[in-house]
């Protein structure tokens, strides 16, 4: 047997349609795990007595376990505490009732978190202290400069990072097949498994991840300089 | 009028102002010189509150602030009355000369856009920066940064324009320029708090001048005065060395 | 699914470190083959060998491009079937094997840039220095180059081999018995599923901090002469020595997450 070369057309038709599937996943854990991810910045930046050192711990915990651990302790451990909370309490709900991909999206926005808190403190760490402390001498509250003169730059300055970051996420969305949710992988190994045609089925999806991977990194890298264009040296 | 007593403040077990009085009146401009380590910076960093005093009590105008208990609200209200220009410059990075300099007024002082702006040009032309409006810091050179930070800090019309150090971390050439600008807009009676090492400069442009050792103040007077005839021995030896220095300096760039 | 009862986390654990050797021997034996491939990879493009630098951006763009998980079933299904066309049967290989390989591949890729990035962190005029007193071109990439982008590169190294860890957790797909395949297997005999998934992460994340811990000695006895390194951008709070580990942390990190 050889390469069935029309095949992987025909594969990758296929997957198109659970493209979304996985850009959904992808964008929703990028975009709450962002916002958490700034949460946990801040609170560190700032050393928030409490706080800070519980941030320390849920980011050492889940950089130093598997995002597909994540996944299946969320899958398989929160169904457990709802439905025995809900029989406790009574409230008559059953966690069958909650989608399975929500549970795929709440694992990855929790491992997203993590990676992005410490791509904005990065960020942050890399302002000069005189930018803050410039926007406190013209009258700024903390909360202005913060918003106005740190975060604009620091944010600027992350931007390989973070797009480093969101290709991870989009990689590690493939983990959604160990769960029922057909995103590209679990198409592909569908498809792969139906037609007997592993090599053609997998290497379609490659090339798409592949495809969507270097649209990420092409386009951050066109933002980036756009937004970095204050930072251009040369004295006129 | 500004008015400091007891100021004072220790990073850990390093005591750096040991109970600071000093009275700055309306349209003065006092300069500090000390030895590196005096204190002078922190003094300055105190009074915009950059740097939290231990003990003490800063007033500014009719407001007086304790700080032992000053609230977010007064530190706030204090900084709006005083302007800080940084020794590093300091420039928003991300935004042009303009823009950093209608920032304080569109933020601070929630002016409308196109008033701060006229403001903002006005000033930019009067540090000699016209035709800079739409640069960024990167592209300008220190001397010229250090200009729009000039004007950033005049924008707010503060009661106390505070420098710390603004020609140290210039080039020799690029001295001059702002010099000429603190001199130009000295002369408009805006009061002033300078520390630098411009000996020079603090005489022709300072009314009083201030020296600090080890955290405390060990004399001040008229520049005519204190260069020539010091009264403590602390100022006269910190004056030998500093010419001294400059003799060395002169003659190892002549070589 | 049976309820919670947590003296099974604690009785999974001698279970589950009874696998430890596979996952470990999955990680070591990938980081050795990754450490030639990578070499090999990178030199092309240090050299700016004409085509080969091109294979070489080629192989870098397409693993960092793809998920693991694809390169893993890609390698296990694909690459029998492809040689057979040869005329070679590999199908009844070890599938340990396949892992190996296919994670050696992959993380090679990603040392060819660590190494790359560090070779190229390496201030110019060092190598100029060391020709000036006379040097050979060998000698001066030995003794001062190599010396210097190792300290470089152990920070970024350290968080490779980290994410390889952890991306080992995917071998399981493929049926082999490492950490997690293991845990899988006693939830689904047990039904006790997410004790043994606790147990599973409370593993890794103590291998992962030993090598995290093991990695920051070696780097604090590489860089001993360099204490009082050349300035650091001081960040925005002044924490320089965070800032810089973040930084190397972040610089070449297996695209992110390292799943």
């Amino acid at each position: 047997m050889s390469i069935d070369v029309s095949f992987i057309l025909n594969a990758f038709v296929q997957l198109l349609f659970s493209v979304p599937t996985t850009l959904l996943i992808t964008g929703v854990s990028v975009l709450c795990g962002f916002v958490i991810g700034m949460a946990i910045a801040l609170v560190r930046i700032f050393s928030v007595p409490v706080l800070s050192s519980i941030a320390i711990w849920y980011v050492t915990f889940i950089r130093g376990t598997p995002m597909l651990v994540h996944l299946l302790l969320i899958y398989n451990g929160l169904p457990l505490l709802i439905d025995g909370l809900s029989h406790r309490l009574g409230w008559g709900f059953k966690s069958a009732a909650i989608p399975v991909i929500d549970f795929v999206c709440l694992s990855f926005s929790i491992t997203a978190s993590a990676y992005l808190s410490e791509v904005i403190r990065s960020g942050l760490l890399a302002i000069d202290r005189g930018q803050m402390e410039a926007a406190l001498s013209i009258g700024m509250t903390k909360p202005q400069a913060l918003r106005r003169v740190v975060l604009p730059q620091a944010l600027a300055a992350s931007i390989p990072n973070f797009s480093n970051t969101v290709i991870g996420m989009l990689h590690g969305s493939t983990l959604a097949f160990t769960v029922p949710v057909v995103e590209v992988m679990a198409k592909a190994q569908i498809v792969a498994s139906t037609n007997w045609k592993f090599l053609e089925s997998y290497l379609a999806a490659a090339v798409i991840f592949w495809g969507i991977t270097v649209l990420i990194e092409t386009s951050a890298g066109l933002l980036e300089r756009r937004v970095n264009l204050y930072n251009r040296g040369g004295v006129a | 009028m500004i008015q400091l007593s007891g100021i004072t403040k220790s990073f850990g077990r390093h005591a750096v102002l040991k109970g600071i009085d000093l009275m700055v009146h309306s349209g003065e401009v006092v300069v500090i010189l000390g030895p590196s380590g005096s204190g002078k910076t922190t003094l300055l960093r105190c009074i915009n509150y950059l740097e939290h005093p231990d003990a003490g009590s800063i007033t500014i105008g009719a407001d007086t602030v304790d700080c032992r208990r000053a609230s977010k609200r007064e530190i706030h209200q204090l900084r709006q009355k005083t302007a800080m220009v940084f020794q590093h410059y300091n420039l928003f990075r991300h935004k042009t000369a303009l823009e950093n300099v209608m920032e304080g007024l569109v933020v601070v002082k929630k002016w409308p856009k196109a008033e701060a702006r006229q403001r903002s040009v006005e000033l930019l032309e009067l540090v000699g920066l016209g035709d800079k409006l739409d640069a960024y810091p990167s592209r300008l050179s220190g001397g010229q940064q250090q200009r729009v930070g000039i004007a950033r800090a005049l924008a707010l019309n503060p009661e106390i324009i505070l420098f710390d150090e603004p020609t140290s971390a210039l080039d020799p050439e690029l001295v001059g320029e702002v010099l000429a600008v603190i001199r130009a807009i000295a002369e408009q009676g805006i009061t002033m708090l300078i520390v630098t090492h411009e000996m020079g400069f603090a005489r022709e442009v300072a009314q009083r001048v201030v020296f600090m050792d080890e955290g405390v103040i060990v004399e001040e007077g008229a520049p005519g005065q204190l260069f020539t005839n010091p009264r403590e021995e602390r100022t006269r030896q910190f004056l030998q060395r500093l010419t001294y220095g400059m003799a060395d300096a002169w003659t190892g760039a002549g070589r | 699914m049976a309820p919670f009862d947590i003296t099974y986390v604690f009785s999974f654990f001698p279970k589950l470190l009874s696998t430890l050797g596979v996952t470990l021997l999955i990680v070591a034996g990938s980081i050795g083959l990754g450490l030639v491939v990578g070499l090999v990879v990178a030199l092309p493009r240090l050299y700016q060998v004409p085509v080969l630098q091109r294979l070489s951006q080629l192989y870098i763009s397409f693993v960092r491009g793809t998920p693991i998980l694809i390169q893993l079933f890609l390698f296990y299904y694909g690459l029998p079937e492809l040689v057979r066309s040869f005329g070679v049967d590999i199908s009844r290989y070890p599938v340990l094997d396949f892992v190996i390989v296919t994670y050696g591949l992959n993380s090679g890729a990603f040392f060819s840039e660590a190494i790359r990035a560090s070779v190229t962190a390496v201030d110019r005029g060092q190598v100029e220095a060391a020709h000036a007193i006379g040097m050979t071109g060998y000698q001066a990439f030995s003794r001062i180059v190599l010396p210097q982008a190792l300290t470089i590169a152990v920070p970024v190294f350290a968080n490779l081999v980290i994410a390889l860890l952890k991306d080992t957790s995917l071998a399981f797909s493929l049926g082999v018995m490492e950490l997690t395949g293991k845990a899988q297997s006693l939830g689904t005999i047990t039904q006790h599923f997410t004790e043994a998934y606790i147990s599973l992460a409370f593993i890794y994340l103590a291998i992962s901090l030993t090598l995290e811990k093991l990695f920051t000695l070696w780097e604090r006895r590489l860089s001993h002469d360099e204490r009082s390194d050349a300035p650091l951008p001081v960040g925005f709070l002044g924490r320089k020595a965070a800032y810089r580990k973040l930084r190397a942390g972040l610089g070449l990190e297996k695209a992110g997450t390292g799943v």
